[in-house]
């Protein structure tokens, strides 16, 4: 479950065919050969553009290309591009593009309209996320919970075992210290008839 | 005599005679017959006639929907969870809609006619009250009816509810006892895209179209043979996401909700159990504290047992004596 990369594109909802614009870009093709990178690189960037320029405003789309899937987000212009593989859940991944929206939004404002050159400059807040949502849980709060909600009641299973286990210690123990008491019972009254009936010896 | 099939009531309208017969005896009687007395009550007698048809009517109408009625509530009650007639109940909820509001303007009709009559004409109090009376019965006996309908539709929906939470229950239990907890985003998935109806074509089309991918991928060199595929075959086929996405979320936000209500019985559960357990160490405690009594009063018998014992030394002299003049006599008629 990995994320490969992470695009921000600035796309016009011209019909013109005029290519998206690249605000910011992330890539982690470090599981590619050392010769493979920039041919990657480049290809990540030409299907994130197209993807991109097919992206209807304020829509979210999943498209499957070979062993990827490329899901991208349009709000206003704003799109978002993220490449990941298909075990990545679909709603984490929607989740993510989402907070890289937000906080692009947050950062530059509305200073990406103006912009009409690929930006070449690195935002690290883009490293960062990428690095960080590649689980998938960090993403997706319900996922997280989901998770940990599992975790619990497995544990709680092993608790109620146990507790059942502790029960039938319990039961056995109840037997033995009434057949103790029983027993000690016994041995008082042979005591005392020991007692009793010798006196005249 | 015609039967007449009007808002799925039937009746025999005989009023065609009756205008026959009271044509019959008005020529056959003229002489009786004056001006506009006999119109008045003509006229009198016809409200009420017609009331009364009205009436009788309306009456017959809310019968048949109650039986309608009757006849849902059955369906509605046995619907199992495969075999749902559900088309039947529409039809048939849509039908005793129709009923209950035509014979709702019915009556508001009939209402209007009595308090026309009651204003225009001075009849009889009787008759009034009579009318009054027959109106409000028919009222009740409507209100009756949509009440146990509201009551119907409200099982109904239970009925659904239930049906959806016992599907749930199945395809939740076979997808937990298939797969790893750990792993809940596949049974997720697959729960999600086996709901929305949109998406299980374009997943199927996806995977099937990029299985005959999958041989021909390397682990290594993946970047050339990327491109060349990409720019020779362009398999990407756009998943209208939006709704199933909301879906989605949706189903995550009742998944939890669910998984938090069964820790919450587990929880009790274990509390029961705990305290259930608790009695049982209770009872130990106090065998182990008979037990002790028992053994303290024994202890305390040996050793005064054992005090007698040390102390009679004197009488055992005496005792030990008593037996070897008892082995010497033994010995002595033996031997």
């Amino acid at each position: 479950m990995k994320i490969t990369a992470l695009l921000v594109l600035k796309c016009d909802s011209r019909s013109d065919g005029s290519d998206p614009v690249i605000l910011a870009n992330a890539t982690d093709v470090s599981h590619f050969g050392y010769f493979q990178r920039v041919t990657v690189k480049q290809f990540i960037v030409f299907v994130g553009r197209t993807v991109a320029k097919r992206t209807p405003p304020d829509q979210r789309h999943s498209v499957q290309h070979e062993e990827y899937k490329v899901h991208s987000y349009n709000r206003n212009g704003l799109c978002v591009v993220g490449f990941m593989d298909d075990h990545y859940p679909v709603r984490s991944a929607f989740s993510v593009l989402n907070k890289v929206m937000d906080e692009y939004q947050k950062c530059f404002g509305d200073s990406w309209r103006t912009i009409q050159a690929d930006s070449t400059q690195p935002w690290p807040y883009l490293n960062d996320a990428l690095t960080k949502f590649q689980d998938p849980g960090e993403a997706d709060k319900l996922l997280k919970i989901q998770r940990e909600l599992d975790e619990t009641k497995i544990i709680l299973h092993k608790t109620i075992d146990s507790v059942l286990e502790r029960g039938e210690k319990l039961d056995s123990l109840v037997e033995k210290s009434s057949d103790l008491s029983a027993a000690s019972q016994m041995f008082y009254k042979q005591a005392k008839k020991t007692n009793q009936c010798c006196t005249i010896l | 005599m015609n039967l007449k099939f009007v808002q799925g009531s039937s009746y025999r309208d005989r009023t065609q005679e009756f205008i026959s017969i009271t044509e019959r005896l008005r020529k056959s009687l003229p002489s009786l017959n004056g001006s506009s007395k006999p119109d008045g009550s003509r006229s009198k007698v016809a409200f009420q006639t017609e009331f009364n048809k009205r009436a009788s009517k309306i009456g017959y109408g809310i019968h048949q929907t109650s039986l309608k009625l009757a006849k849902l509530a059955k369906l509605a009650k046995r619907t199992s969870v495969f075999d749902d007639p559900m088309v039947e109940i529409q039809e048939l909820t849509a039908v005793i809609k129709q009923d209950i509001t035509a014979l709702n303007a019915a009556v508001v009709d009939l209402q209007l006619v009595c308090n026309a009559q009651k204003e225009n004409e001075s009849v009889s109090t009787d008759t009034t009250t009579h009318s009054t009376t027959v109106v409000d019965n028919l009222k009740n006996r409507l209100m009756g009816a949509t009440k146990e309908f509201k009551e119907v539709l409200t099982m109904r929906t239970e009925n659904l509810k239930v049906h959806e939470n016992r599907r749930q229950l199945f395809s939740a239990n076979t997808s937990k006892d298939s797969s790893n907890p750990f792993a809940r985003q596949r049974p997720l998935a697959n729960k999600s895209t086996s709901k929305a109806s949109a998406s299980p074509p374009p997943w199927v089309n996806n995977s099937s179209n990029s299985s005959p991918l999958f041989p021909r991928k390397q682990a290594d060199g993946e970047s050339q043979p990327l491109l060349q595929q990409q720019q020779s075959q362009q398999q990407q086929q756009m998943v209208p996401l939006q709704d199933s996405y909301m879906q989605s979320r949706a189903e995550a936000l009742h998944n939890v909700e669910s998984t938090i209500h069964e820790l919450g019985g587990i929880f009790t559960q274990l509390a029961t159990m705990v305290s259930q357990q608790g009695e049982l160490a209770i009872r130990i405690d106090e065998n182990m504290e008979d037990t002790l009594a028992n053994v303290e009063g024994a202890q305390g018998q040996l050793m005064r047992y054992l005090n007698s014992i040390s102390s009679n030394r004197w009488l055992m002299i005496k005792i030990f004596f008593v037996l070897i003049v008892f082995l010497m006599i033994f010995l002595f008629f033996v031997a």
